[in-house]
């Protein structure tokens, strides 16, 4: 099993949401997070400020600022875990810096509260790949 | 590649990013958390506080980076020079593939991270 944590700008939220759906993965977990990555500035922070909006220009000031993002976790069979990340990365590839990253993991167990069930039948996902 | 998970106290998050920063990792994603450690909350005059608010700050780093990241997040998120209960704690896990959105760029464990 594997967890996929993918940090992505927060108006690309419901777009991968709804194309990992339609992939056939439903089971996620989302927060929102604040994060910052090498860049100096997101891009599109930078085109806020310039269209004035006061929240933009804030969060320009010297220093290390975070940045607003969601942050989405999956855990899903070994054999799914490139779908997902193609998926994601489909959905929000802008090619700007401030896209986000994705994280795959390894998972060491899993449990399916309801029923007890443990290991890869606890995901739903197993039947895709049954 | 490891995931470093450290939960702090709110008000040395400033502190503990911008140590990141200086020691050359200043990729960090934040998240609002709440809990409690071994002491079970904290009681202030009548009042039992059971969860309180937390910082978690998650950074994927190069393994060989371990020991920097972690002396870097203890040294500027322990209070005072003893330190108290509730400055936190931080776990390590392993991180498989690392994907950048952006330039689709794949690291894997043989292939480090460069950021």
């Amino acid at each position: 099993m594997k967890e996929i944590l993918a940090v992505i700008r927060m108006n690309k939220m419901n777009e991968t949401k709804r194309a990992l759906a339609d992939a056939g993965i439903a089971s996620i977990t989302a927060r929102k997070v604040m994060g910052r990555g090498v860049g100096k500035v997101d891009y599109l922070l930078l085109q806020g400020a310039q269209a004035g909006y006061e929240e933009a220009i804030n969060q320009l000031g010297p220093g290390p600022k975070l940045i607003p993002k969601r942050m989405l976790m999956i855990v899903v069979p070994d054999e799914l875990a490139s779908k997902v990340v193609e998926t994601i990365t489909k959905v929000n590839q802008t090619g700007s810096p401030g896209d986000g990253k994705i994280f795959v993991m390894p998972v060491k167990d899993s449990v399916r509260i309801r029923t007890g069930e443990t290991g890869d039948v606890a995901l739903d996902e197993m039947e895709m790949v049954a | 590649m490891i995931m470093v998970r450290a939960i702090i106290r709110p008000e040395k998050v400033d502190e503990v990013l911008a140590a990141l920063m200086y020691a050359g990792f200043p990729a960090v994603t934040k998240m609002d958390v709440y809990g409690r450690g071994k002491q079970r909350g904290m009681k202030v005059g009548e009042v039992t506080y059971d969860e309180l608010p937390k910082e978690m700050i998650f950074a994927v780093v190069p393994a060989t980076d371990k020991e920097l990241v972690v002396e870097t997040i203890m040294k500027a998120a322990k209070t005072g020079n003893k330190g108290a209960f509730g400055d936190g704690k931080i776990f390590i896990s392993d991180v498989d593939e690392v994907y950048t959105i952006s330039s689709g760029r794949k690291e894997t464990a043989s292939e480090p991270v460069v950021a």
